[in-house]
Formats: structure tokens, C-alpha cells, sequence
């Protein structure tokens, strides 16, 4: 069967630290959110791995982006902002077809379709928020007014819900959904079949076909 | 029935013997102290001081007023800490007065973060967020319950020239306003309307500033945000997403077999 390369090892390697370090951060964060949890928070070491965990979450991608390669790594960043007429007609059909409907309404994709560029841009814009608001409170106190401390805890919870609930949708798409049968595998194996790309990823499997018989060519 | 504490501040000599009581009391450590050209000491409140005298020297009429205030939990009703606390490891006390559980206690810090008086204190690091909670428990930390056994707390026990009144909430704002009356000039009672009405009230000579109190204290819009709209809007959103994913993968997986089975 023919196979195409979807994600190389050091983007997977990448997915699953930020995967892992990510767990951490959101189950230690709960403890905050259920008062019923708090045993579990075992005296405050949560706390801890909170923060061992957003030095992992923060550096990791850091190091990526500078000792990775530059224009890959912008390229990812790109994907997350490139919007147009095909994610409209997504948005239309995608309901439909991801509770089993007929998937030939759907517009052909490119290299993650419209609601995985969706969480992409939540990731980083929610990061983004989660990073600075979680610096000052780890860091700041004390020297920034008390009011900023107060609304960066709010600052910092608010994105987590967004963050946090469009991961359990993130999850369920990408690991136990029938019409994503190639996601997870994709993500571990780096690799998806010409079928599955072509059906789920049309506009970026042209695209990668087309480049590949230039170079052949 | 609410009961309080009645600091007068012109009958405090600042002998500072509730500091020291306090300490013996709850068990609490002894901390170097350090000649900052004034009587005061600690620096501030810690884990290990939970009440601490003030001395301030106002000029006044050509000459200088020497003021003392105590330093220490206010047992607000409208509670920063307690609306902030997640865990609900502070909370209120039958008697009206904030406490503490330090067993439920995750040391995230909000109380301090949300205390209008800046009192609550964590018994550990900044950096790695290791501590606990620690501030004025109104004696009745679990196993040195003082109230819970009929006595007063320990500051109002010692207290030698009677600064510090112990009682029903109701009788001493009666008691404090009376003496306030009796003083006159910028005399004011403290405590009797700020946040819903204090456990700690102060009768002070001058305004509430000058003791370097805040005026008018206010819980950050921030605690209550967080507690009615972060809290309930998390499980919430939380809590419908995941219903809405388990309906979306019975009903995908039911279609896609049919699907399959139609082929």
C-alpha cells in the first residue's frame, strides 16, 4: 500500500512532550478547579509538577523553533492563520459528516483541515496567554500590583477552559473518531496511506504529489 | 451568634504582649528581629507571626502623635481569601470568623493574592509553590481550640491595659461606637460596615488612612469572577463538550456500521 509522510520524527517527538507536559499541566491545574480533588493535590506538590511541567511546555517547543529549521517551524505557525472560502464551506458540512454523514460535501483539505487549524490557533493563542499570565503569577508577585495577579488567575483560567475543552474535542477527532481511522497512527507513525491523505487531506496530498513527480521528473 | 474582637487603640500601650502570647499559644517560632530605628518587629506578618503592633509617628498639632495599630487577620465577612480559595480549605467559622483547614490546603496562594489587608501568608517558596496557608486562625487551631473550648483568644487573655475586647459582634460595635462618641474629633469606629462588617473591630483616633488601614476595602471583582463565573463556566463548558462528544461518537460509530453493513 502506498504511503505518504505526514509528520517527520522530530515534529512527533515535539507533538507528544507538549502532548504529555500538557496532561500534567491540565490534571494538576484541575486540582484547583474541583474542591473534592484536593487530597490529590498532595500538599501542594501539584503545584510543583505544575511547574516542572510549564517549564517542559514553554521550552521544549522553544529549543524547537531556534535549533529546529527556521522556515519549517514558521510554516507551522503559518498554517495556523491561513484562513479562506474552502474552512466556510467546512464549517457548513462538517457537523453532518463528522456524525457519520455523507463525507462528499465536504471541501477538500490541506494539511489539517479546518477545525484542526481551529485547535492549532486556540494552542497557540491560549499558550500564548497561559505563558504570560502563568510567568507573572509564578514570578511577578510582589512586584507587579495585586490587581494584576488577580485578573492574571482569571486571565489563566479562562484560557484554560477554551484550551481545555477543545483538547477533549481534539482527543476524540483525532484518537477515537470512526472517520479519523489514520490520525493517531499518523501522529505515532509519521505516516497515512495515498487513500486516507487524498480523501482527508485532498489539496495538500495534490500538493505533495505534484512536488514529488517535479523532483522525480 | 457572631462573636469579635474590640482593638481600642487609645487604651494599647503596644506592649506587643499579644505578639509574644500569640506565639506561645499556637506554637509558633520566634524570628530574629532587626533595629529598623522604630519598637516594631518582625519586618511583617509571616507564617510565623501572625499578629504584629504598628507604630506610626504622625505629626499632629504642631507636635507628634504616636499611633499603634494591630497587624493581623480582619475575620472579614465579605472574605477575599475565602471567595478565592479553591479547595474551600479557608472558610467561614460558625462564629463568623475566617479559619482555615491547612489538610485542604493546596498552597496556590489566592488567599494571599486576594486578601484586601495582605495578611495570609505562605509557610514556603516562591519558586517552587511548595507551602501552606498561615495567618491569624482566631484560636481555634484543631487541638489549641481556645474558643471552642469557652475561652478568648490568647491576644484578648493577655492583653494588660484591656485594649483588646473579646465578645458578642453585636455588643462591641455597640461598645466601639459608644467609645468613639465619647472621644469626638476624627474618632472612628472601624470594621463595623467594611466588607460586610469585620471580626476585628478598631476604635481609632484619626481616619482609618492614618492607621494605614484602607479606606474602603473592597474584594477584588477579580475573586468573585473567578468563583462564579471561571468555577461554574469551566465544569460547565467542560461538562457539555464531553456530553456532546459521547453523543457524537454513539451516533458516528452507529452510522458508519450501518454504512458498512449496507455495502
Amino acid at each position: 500500500m502506498q504511503e505518504v509522510e505526514r509528520y517527520k520524527l522530530s515534529t512527533r517527538v515535539l507533538h507528544w512532550i507538549v502532548a504529555a507536559s500538557f496532561l500534567v499541566l491540565a490534571i494538576t491545574g484541575l486540582f484547583l478547579f474541583a474542591p473534592w480533588f484536593s487530597a490529590a493535590a498532595w500538599w501542594g506538590w501539584s503545584g510543583v509538577a505544575h511547574r516542572v511541567a510549564a517549564a517542559i511546555f514553554v521550552l521544549v517547543p522553544v529549543l524547537f523553533v531556534l535549533f529546529g529549521n527556521w522556515s519549517r517551524s514558521m510554516g507551522f505557525v503559518k498554517e495556523a492563520f491561513a484562513w479562506g472560502k474552502d474552512d466556510v464551506e467546512w464549517f457548513k458540512a462538517a457537523p453532518d459528516y463528522y456524525f457519520g454523514g455523507d463525507p462528499s460535501r465536504m471541501p477538500p483539505q490541506g494539511h489539517i483541515n479546518t477545525g484542526q487549524k481551529l485547535y492549532w490557533l486556540t494552542v497557540l493563542v491560549a499558550s500564548a496567554i497561559l505563558l504570560a499570565t502563568g510567568v507573572i503569577m509564578w514570578f511577578f508577585k510582589g512586584i507587579v500590583t495585586a490587581e494584576v495577579i488577580q485578573w492574571s488567575i482569571f486571565l489563566h483560567s479562562l484560557a484554560f477552559i477554551g484550551l481545555g475543552v477543545f483538547f477533549l474535542v481534539h482527543f476524540q477527532l483525532s484518537a477515537l473518531h470512526p472517520r479519523m481511522p489514520e490520525s493517531l497512527g499518523s501522529m505515532i507513525w509519521g505516516k497515512v496511506s495515498a487513500k486516507y491523505a487524498q480523501s482527508h487531506h485532498g489539496k495538500w496530498y495534490d500538493r505533495t504529489s505534484a512536488d514529488q513527480e517535479a523532483q522525480e521528473a | 451568634m457572631a462573636k469579635a474582637i474590640l482593638y481600642d487603640a487609645t487604651k494599647c500601650v503596644a506592649c506587643r504582649g499579644c505578639q509574644v502570647v500569640c506565639k506561645q499559644w499556637n506554637e509558633l517560632k520566634a524570628e530574629f528581629t532587626e533595629n529598623r530605628g522604630s519598637y516594631e518587629n518582625p519586618k511583617d506578618l509571616s507564617p510565623e507571626t501572625w499578629i504584629k503592633m504598628e507604630f506610626r509617628e504622625i505629626p499632629r498639632n504642631g507636635s507628634v502623635a504616636w499611633l499603634f495599630t494591630r497587624r493581623a487577620c480582619m475575620h472579614c465577612t465579605d472574605a477575599g481569601c475565602v471567595t478565592a480559595c479553591p479547595t474551600g480549605a479557608v472558610y467561614h467559622h460558625d462564629l463568623g470568623f475566617v479559619a482555615y483547614d491547612k489538610g485542604k490546603c493546596t498552597g496556590c496562594g489566592y488567599c494571599v493574592d486576594f486578601c484586601p489587608f495582605e495578611v495570609p501568608q505562605l509557610d514556603g517558596s516562591r519558586v517552587t509553590g511548595l507551602g501552606r496557608i498561615d495567618k491569624c486562625t482566631f484560636c481555634t487551631t484543631h487541638g489549641l481550640d481556645r474558643i471552642g473550648n469557652g475561652l478568648e483568644p490568647a491576644c484578648v487573655k493577655t492583653c494588660p491595659p484591656g485594649a483588646l475586647i473579646y465578645g458578642d459582634r453585636g455588643e462591641l460595635v455597640a461598645e466601639g461606637n459608644k467609645r468613639v462618641a465619647a472621644l469626638g474629633g476624627n474618632a472612628t469606629l472601624y470594621g463595623e460596615n467594611e466588607l460586610d462588617g469585620l471580626h476585628v473591630l478598631y476604635v481609632l483616633t484619626d481616619s482609618p488612612e492614618t492607621y494605614g488601614l484602607p479606606k474602603d476595602p473592597k474584594v477584588s471583582a477579580a475573586a468573585t469572577a473567578w468563583k462564579d463565573i471561571i468555577q461554574p463556566l469551566g465544569w460547565a463548558a467542560g461538562g457539555l463538550v464531553a456530553g456532546g462528544l459521547l453523543i457524537n461518537l454513539i451516533v458516528a460509530r452507529a452510522r458508519q456500521i450501518r454504512a458498512e453493513e449496507e455495502k
